[in-house]
């Protein structure tokens, strides 16, 4: 890998949901583990965000959710990334998930899930070795 | 074929059919400098003249990205097929960046034919203005007749990055002191518009007048044609004079043309001074002199000059 | 308050102290310094009892609103009841809740009531309405009736309160509304009920939230951009004052601001630099503030786990406002210099982890130690199962009821009003605080006020900075969370709990919410008068863009005609713009 390579993640809130604390923290603090993070803030449709992963060439997406529509929305943005070629772009979901909802997730695909107090650097780490893997 | 295993002809080809996926990991792979991105930028060169290049810039809180978003929904109504870059800065202490360009630009976001890239400075030596001249390549290759190259804002970097646009805009807004005082020296010579955005904030006649005014106390001639235009990105108040201002050809071909070969000459230098400084980094990153030398210029046996010129001496530049 | 000579006594004594026992100690462990701190009456100096406490009941208030609450009027009559309170207690809004359809809200209520409930509504709305989008939006896909119920109509407000009729009716029980974008279209739709009910819309009492600032900072559910929210504001509140005069105007909060990472000091500062700019709006619209201020409530501010900190906090808050209502705005009615809230102190609910939850209810105590001691009902809030997303659980409500209980019936944390009164250490915590939050205050008001420190982007900038801070000192145990960033590992115990759901929302209601609520929408769209519709909508336009007239009697009008709530909401877009999100 050239050393000029960097990492680059997509952070996104789908979906009404307001509550950004947890997305703001996971931006500044992947850009604090030298990864550059497009940042797209609230409510981003599926459209949008599978729209700027492809234009802006990410390595992964993360999708932050409170509301209690993790299931419908990360649905549909999988949805999307299909619809425009790109549903290799591997996807993590974090913010309030139930334990319960987790496999649903998996099984859609979803390469990670974060929840509550896990530490950024985990989820720094998780990425990297995704990226490195592929 | 999965993204990873395309070939440099496979992402060119993709490119020249405009095709989004291709065009994104080309930029990537060309930003990154991967190998054989030159045999690609040699490719697009002959496909990528065709676009206006035009640069916005102006302090933080100007408005850039609100007005960039304004201005690409105009140029599509007008049959344009847009490319933008925005620019933010690399973290100097992680290497890493937060690009939040993006976030303004919704009502352009996935409007066909409107292709935005976030980039980041990346702190190289001139890296950022060759990465744009090249990303506005290929953009252009891609089909884009337009590119917005949308700065940080702060710093020296992108005074340079403006050298790759053949119009520059500079976005003032008022109640930030004296407007016209926060721009940097050399931005009242580049700028082809000025831009007094937030217009329905107090002060804005006061920026307004202060800008006449120094275009009107430069020397310079042609200071007397730079249009000032008044814009409110919230409300769409302006931006249709704004657009017509930076999409009129030049006024006077002559100088158009000068211009054009300043920024020809000064490319190439910067391509040949950013390999000069790769070469010489990558040398000294495979082998233990760097560490040698610094030892010696701390110790007193040698002075940082003299290192320098026998790294000068000892350098082939030959691939 | 001590003599000049006493206190230079002291401070020699102290002096001394530190010299013959406290360093050699710190020297002893090997440390760079104390881990603890000893206050002396050197700590508030300057402390005069009148000015800076006073009584509970009397400017400044720091010591509390009253001398007691009517809970504790009554709480050894409910005791021996066995009375059950919904927060607030009987005859205010019930609990909070929301979800799916209209009719499913209503069918939930009617449950309650059988149960007990005697409150009014205390609404949550979905997203989608909050937002002031219909629930056939391509922005409502996957959140219609999820966080609260949803409303698109007043046919579907007028469904809610089929539950409240009778002598339940909207004249006898208070609504709380958790709404603030299209806060002005549910008050409309409010008033437009009474007048439908032949109730006098003077009798309408309740709450909604009509916090629009602190959206812009901490929520995320806005529309328009500040200047027009805030003429919305401006209607509401003094078409309030006029028609509904008993409905509270506005619920203001630190409580989200400090959830979302905002530290103590930005939480007090930025919820009253909001609540300037409200009162400020009042002013401007020719109101005299004795008039209206009585009518603002606070929501709640924030909270943390740092109990001493929170109760100076609370008494800081309440002298802060008492004197900037006072000196700032000449209130001469006391009633509009004391912050009203439900709850004072707690822990707020990012205290609590998702890494044995059992836990949240010891931390949860704290807060209830916290608010009994600073002027409030010792509230343990939240229940331990709030992080895990699921709600909250019948365990949870109990153990929650049980230790709010035990702390003012066995523990009798609340007989005493503000107990650290005169506390070395509270008195001059409580002065930091305070002048702490002045400055930032000033700061604000510096930049043009709440307003203009949103459109710089500064207060949601500093709050998203803030909590990245706080990420980061937990991640370096410069703070430490038990269970979460210490003492984990194989030697803890991960003690679960086991839950009983609270079954009270059916699951397969909200499945099947947004297929009925389309539906309905259709039928509406069907059985409306179009030409109603169409006028109503053309004539608040016309009044949007004339800064000078309320757009209550127009909103009045749109929601009785059967415009949507979208409807109504695009035309203020139009006309106001949309809120640009805040760049990082």
């Amino acid at each position: 890998m050239n050393s000029e390579r960097k990492i680059r993640v997509l952070v996104a809130k789908p979906g009404l949901d307001g509550h950004d604390r947890g997305a703001r923290v996971v931006a500044y603090g992947l850009r604090d583990a030298g990864f550059e993070v497009i940042y797209t803030g609230l409510r981003q449709t599926p459209e949008q965000i599978a729209t700027a992963a492809v234009q802006e060439d990410v390595d992964v997406i993360g999708l932050s959710v409170l509301s209690g529509a993790h299931l419908a929305l990360t649905r549909k943005v999988i949805e999307q990334l299909r619809q425009q070629g790109a549903a290799d772009i591997p996807i993590l979901v974090g913010g309030l998930i139930p334990e319960s909802d987790k496999p649903a997730l998996k099984e859609m695909g979803v390469a990670g899930v974060f929840t509550a107090g896990t530490p950024i650097s985990s989820i720094a780490a998780f990425i990297r070795s995704h990226v490195a893997s592929m | 074929m999965t993204m990873a295993a395309r070939t440099w002809n496979d992402l060119v080809g993709g490119v020249r059919r405009g095709e989004p996926r291709p065009l994104a990991r080309l930029i990537s792979q060309v930003e990154d400098r991967v190998p054989g991105w030159e045999q690609a930028m040699k490719a697009l060169y002959p496909h990528s003249g065709g676009a206006q290049v035009i640069g916005i810039t102006g302090p933080p809180g100007a408005g850039k990205s609100s007005l960039t978003n304004r201005i690409t929904a105009s140029l599509v109504a007008r049959g344009h097929r847009v490319g933008i870059i925005a620019v933010d800065p690399t973290s100097p202490f992680s290497g890493g960046a937060l690009l939040g360009d993006r976030l303004r630009m919704r009502d352009v976001a996935t409007t066909p034919g409107v292709f935005i890239r976030s980039m980041a400075t990346r702190g190289t030596l001139g890296g950022l203005c060759q990465s744009a001249r090249d990303v506005a390549r290929i953009l252009t290759a891609a089909g884009h007749d337009i590119v917005l190259i949308e700065t940080v804002g702060v710093g020296h970097d992108e005074i340079e990055v403006v050298k790759a646009a053949g119009c520059v805009a500079v976005v003032c807004v008022p109640g930030q002191g004296d407007a016209v005082q926060t721009l940097k020296a050399g931005i009242m010579e580049i700028a082809d518009v000025f831009v007094v955005n937030k217009v329905d904030r107090d002060g804005a006649d006061a920026v307004i007048t202060d800008i006449r005014a120094m275009l009107a106390l430069a020397a310079d001639k042609r200071n007397e044609t730079v249009p000032v235009i008044a814009t409110c990105a919230l409300t769409g108040q302006g931006i249709e004079p704004l657009v017509e201002a930076l999409i009129a050809p030049a006024a006077r071909a002559a100088e158009v043309m000068a211009r054009h070969e300043a920024r020809v000459r000064e490319e190439i230098l910067t391509l040949v001074e950013r390999e000069i400084a790769r070469v010489v980094r990558e040398r000294w990153g495979t082998n233990a002199e760097l560490d040698s030398t610094v030892e010696r210029v701390c110790s007193g046996e040698l002075d940082p000059y003299s290192a320098a010129q026998s790294v000068l001496r000892s350098i082939n530049l030959k691939d | 308050m001590k003599s000049q000579d006493d206190l230079e006594r002291i401070a020699c004594a102290e002096e001394q102290w530190k010299h013959d026992v406290l360093e050699p100690r710190v020297k002893r462990f090997q440390l760079e310094k104390s881990p603890t701190r000893f206050y002396t009456p050197t700590a508030a100096r300057d402390f005069d009892f009148l000015e800076k406490v006073g009584f509970p009941g009397q400017y400044p208030f720091t010591a509390g609103n009253n001398p007691f609450d009517f809970w504790r009027a009554y709480a050894e009559a409910g005791a021996k009841m066995g009375v059950r309170p919904e927060y607030g207690g009987s005859g205010a809004a019930g609990r909070y809740s929301g979800y799916g359809t209209a009719e499913d809200y209503r069918d939930y209520l009617l449950r309650m009531q059988s149960l007990g409930s005697r409150g009014g509504p205390n609404v949550a709305f979905d997203l989608v309405t909050q937002c002031g989008y219909d629930s056939d939006s391509p922005f409502a896909a996957g959140e219609v009736g999820r966080v609260g119920v949803a409303v698109d109509s007043f046919r579907d407000f007028q469904v809610i309160y089929e539950a409240f009729t009778g002598d339940r009716d909207i004249d006898r029980v208070p609504s709380n509304f958790t709404i603030n974008a299209p806060a002005a279209v549910i008050i409309a739709m409010y008033a437009a009920l009474a007048e439908k009910r032949g109730i006098a819309p003077a009798q309408l009492r309740g709450t909604p939230q009509n916090d629009i600032l602190k959206e812009f900072i901490a929520r995320g559910t806005y529309i328009y951009p500040p200047r027009p929210s805030m003429r919305l504001f401006r209607d509401t509140l003094v078409f309030c004052r006029k028609h509904l005069p008993k409905l509270n105007v506005t619920s203001i909060g630190g409580y989200h601001i400090r959830e979302a990472g905002a530290t103590r000091v930005q939480d007090l500062a930025f919820s009253f630099a909001n609540g300037v700019a409200y009162l400020q709006a009042g002013v401007d619209a020719g109101l005299d503030i004795d008039d209206f201020a009585p009518m603002f409530t606070f929501n709640a501010f924030g909270g943390s786990m740092e109990i001493y900190h929170e109760i100076a906090f609370q008494r800081a808050a309440r002298r802060m406002w008492a004197r900037i209502l006072r000196e700032r705005f000449g209130a001469k009615d006391a009633r509009s210099m004391m912050i009203r809230q439900p709850i004072t102190a707690h822990i707020g609910c990012t205290s609590t982890t998702l890494q044995r939850p059992l836990n949240n209810l010891a931390r949860a105590v704290v807060g209830g130690i916290a608010s009994g001691m600073c002027g409030g009902l010792p509230a343990v809030y939240p229940p331990f199962d709030e992080p895990l997303g699921l709600g909250h659980s019948l365990e949870s409500i109990q153990l929650q009821m049980d230790a709010t209980r035990i702390l003012i019936f066995e523990a009798k944390v609340a007989d005493v009003v503000d107990p650290w009164a005169g506390s070395y250490f509270m008195e001059s915590l409580t002065d930091e605080t305070e002048a702490a939050a002045q400055a930032e205050l000033d700061k604000i008001e510096a930049m043009g006020g709440a307003v203009a420190a949103i459109e710089n982007g500064y207060m949601p900038r500093a709050v998203a900075k803030s909590a990245y801070e706080r990420q980061r000192r937990i991640e370096n145990q410069e703070d430490f969370m038990v269970g979460v960033n210490c003492f984990m590992g194989d030697n803890e115990l991960e003690v679960s709990a086991q839950r009983m759901v609270d079954e009270l929302y059916d699951a397969a209601h909200m499945a099947t919410a947004e297929e009925r609520q389309l539906a309905k929408l259709a039928q509406l769209r069907r059985e409306r008068n179009g030409k109603a519709v169409a006028d109503g909508l053309a004539a608040l336009e016309a009044h949007a863009k004339d800064e000078a007239v309320n757009l209550m009697p127009d909103l009045i009008e749109c929601v009785k005609s059967g415009a949507t709530l979208q409807e109504i909401c695009d035309v203020l877009r139009g006309v106001f713009g949309e809120a640009e999100p805040v760049k990082l």
